[in-house]
């Protein structure tokens, strides 16, 4: 079944609590049929998005809308938008099924709806026990089906994956790109970007309530790789690579050891072979995406963050 | 709006307060009860009068319908407060909302859904006043007294009070939503500071006032007796407390209307 999703609009978003702000006109858009992660570390204004597009929380200026329309305008919103926002949020006296029952009643949702949405969080066995007794594994599976309820177009995850085991994980990613694959709209925030890094798509990073980047994931720049190498004779390899590789930027670590950056270990290696240096580690550091998304995020006012490409302050870069 | 208010009678069936209120209730009535058949026209001594004998229509109706409204709406006030508060303690606020954005409606739906409740609560109360009342009075060789003049009516009116004032706690409970703060000042306005108000106003010649007061509506529309104060008619004593739960309400959802679910 393919549906026709709905476009997510943020707009100027700002929000100031008292002196505080925690959006600072933040504009992006997310499209439907594509796993959107949204990132950013903690308290850079990912749930207050999430809030301000649920109606929850009254942006200071700006608009952030589904499909054209506020959360309020939409007639029967839980079958348009499914959001589950903390897994903390539920009754501890309630069973699984009957705090499925209150959400399905109370958007004239079939009851019968409950045990299917159980089944397929794989929460059927444990449905009729209280949601105190859960693991946060069980209740962010338990806020998924809440979100579900509705059979919503677009569905907005806060942090989903947190709590999951591996195996868990892997079910989610899985969850979530069928959904995607249906057109929904997908938007899952998460500020650990392994988290997400083989679910999404399309990338959404903020920080300090300013957008940072957005775009495909595969367009992330994973910036210059770099190369630690240990040897017995570091100023000769200095000495070396200045003349053969001279747009290597090179740095000693506090383990003495050097770290050569915007050249491969491969041209290190080879190098140390014909000039006869010794070595006795020679390794590549990971370019990963995580490092990136640190570097990008740690502080937006710094432009240059281990000349890994972070974006230039204030202005956000589209990928 | 039908959908809302089954919603909010799943969540109040969904838990264990409500029949853990109850059954405080249940029990708070029969010492009521009895208590009140057991010293009706006893003297209390120190050579003060001793109130109505059993053999007066009061104090039949004061053991029936009387001690069911005040053994039971007190719980009946807690049960509504919770059920207000309690989307806060446990931030579900966030997923009732999510079902219906516009605020006032979910705070009427809650009051709809709690009066069922409040009526069933009064029911129950009714039938343990008359139960425990009817024992001791027997015990003590008077009259059942079932036919006395306006009981009926008298026992209506408790079970409809007691309906009330679940809607006086949501009222309170959106007035004030930390859960512990609103019971707290829900039962020392009724259990103390009120009585206190009332009698101030009594020594002050301003019972017109007093008779405003919610317990002394509620006392209106249970029509037992209190040598005090003048009462307003049942209805006006009903509406009257309906009164305070609608705007209670009222202004704790204008103030809430806009506020941040965070």
């Amino acid at each position: 079944m393919v549906r026709e999703g709905q476009r997510i609009d943020v707009v100027g978003l700002t929000k100031r609590f008292g002196a505080v702000t925690a959006l600072d006109d933040l504009t992006f858009h997310v499209e439907p049929g594509a796993v959107t992660g949204f990132l950013g570390p903690n308290g850079a204004g990912k749930t207050t998005t999430l809030r301000c597009l649920l109606g929850l929380v009254a942006p200071t200026a700006g608009t952030a809308t589904v499909g054209g329309r506020l959360y309020r305008d939409i007639p029967g919103p839980a079958t348009v938008v499914g959001a589950s926002l903390e897994a903390s949020s539920f009754h501890p006296g309630r069973t699984a099924r009957a705090h499925l029952q209150v959400l399905a009643l109370g958007s004239n949702i079939p009851v019968s709806r409950c045990e299917e949405m159980l089944a397929q969080v794989g929460l059927s066995a444990v449905a009729g026990r209280r949601v105190g007794g859960f693991s946060l594994g069980m209740r962010q599976r338990l806020a998924l089906a809440a979100a579900l309820i509705g059979d919503p177009s677009v569905l907005l995850l806060d942090e989903p994956a947190n709590g999951l085991d591996p195996a868990g994980i892997a079910w989610l990613r899985g969850f979530l790109r069928a959904l995607a694959a249906e057109g929904r709209t997908v938007l899952v925030s998460s500020h650990v970007l392994s988290e997400v890094q083989q679910s999404v798509d399309d990338v959404v990073v903020i920080s300090r309530g300013r957008l940072v980047r957005r775009g495909p994931l595969s367009e992330l720049d994973t910036g210059p790789h770099a190369v630690r190498v240990r040897t017995p004779e570091p100023a000769r390899l200095r000495e070396v690579l200045a003349v053969h590789l001279p747009d290597a930027a090179l740095e000693t670590q506090p383990d003495g050891a050097l770290r050569a950056i915007g050249v491969t270990a491969e041209q290190v290696g080879h190098l140390a072979h014909v000039e006869g240096v010794e070595l006795h580690e020679l390794a590549a550091e990971a370019g990963d995406l995580e490092k990136v998304f640190l570097a990008m995020t740690e502080d937006v006012e710094q432009p240059d963050m281990d000349g890994l490409g972070a974006a230039q302050p204030g202005q956000p870069v589209t990928l | 709006m039908t959908g809302l208010v089954r919603a909010e009678l799943r969540k109040i069936s969904s838990t264990r307060l409500w029949w853990g209120l109850l059954l405080a209730a249940v029990v708070y009535t029969a010492v009521s009860a009895g208590a009140t058949a057991g010293f009706a026209g006893v003297e209390p001594g120190g050579g003060q009068p001793a109130s109505p004998g059993l053999d007066t229509a009061s104090a039949i109706r004061g053991v029936y319908a009387g001690a069911a409204f005040s053994g039971a709406y007190i719980l009946a006030m807690i049960l509504g407060i919770t059920g207000m508060t309690g989307e806060y303690r446990y931030q579900t606020i966030t997923a009732t909302f999510l079902s219906c954005p516009r605020r006032g409606r979910v705070v009427a739906a809650k009051m709809a859904a709690h009066l069922g409740y409040g009526l069933g609560y009064g029911v129950v109360a009714l039938v343990t006043a008359v139960v425990v009342g009817a024992i001791v009075i027997a015990a003590r060789g008077y009259a059942l007294g079932f036919s006395t003049d306006g009981l009926g009516r008298a026992m209506a009116l408790a079970v409809v009070a007691v309906a009330l004032w679940t809607l006086v706690g949501i009222g309170i409970g959106t007035l004030i939503r930390n859960q512990i703060v609103a019971i707290l000042v829900g039962v020392f306005l009724t259990f103390l500071l009120e009585p206190l108000v009332s009698l101030a106003l009594h020594a002050l010649d301003w019972d017109a006032v007093s008779k405003y007061l919610p317990s002394n509506a509620s006392t209106a529309l249970t029509s037992a007796s209190n040598p005090y104060v003048d009462f307003l008619s049942w209805w006006a004593g009903g509406l009257v407390l309906l009164g305070y739960a609608v705007v209670f309400a009222a202004i704790g959802v204008l103030l809430s209307r806009r506020r941040d679910i965070t």
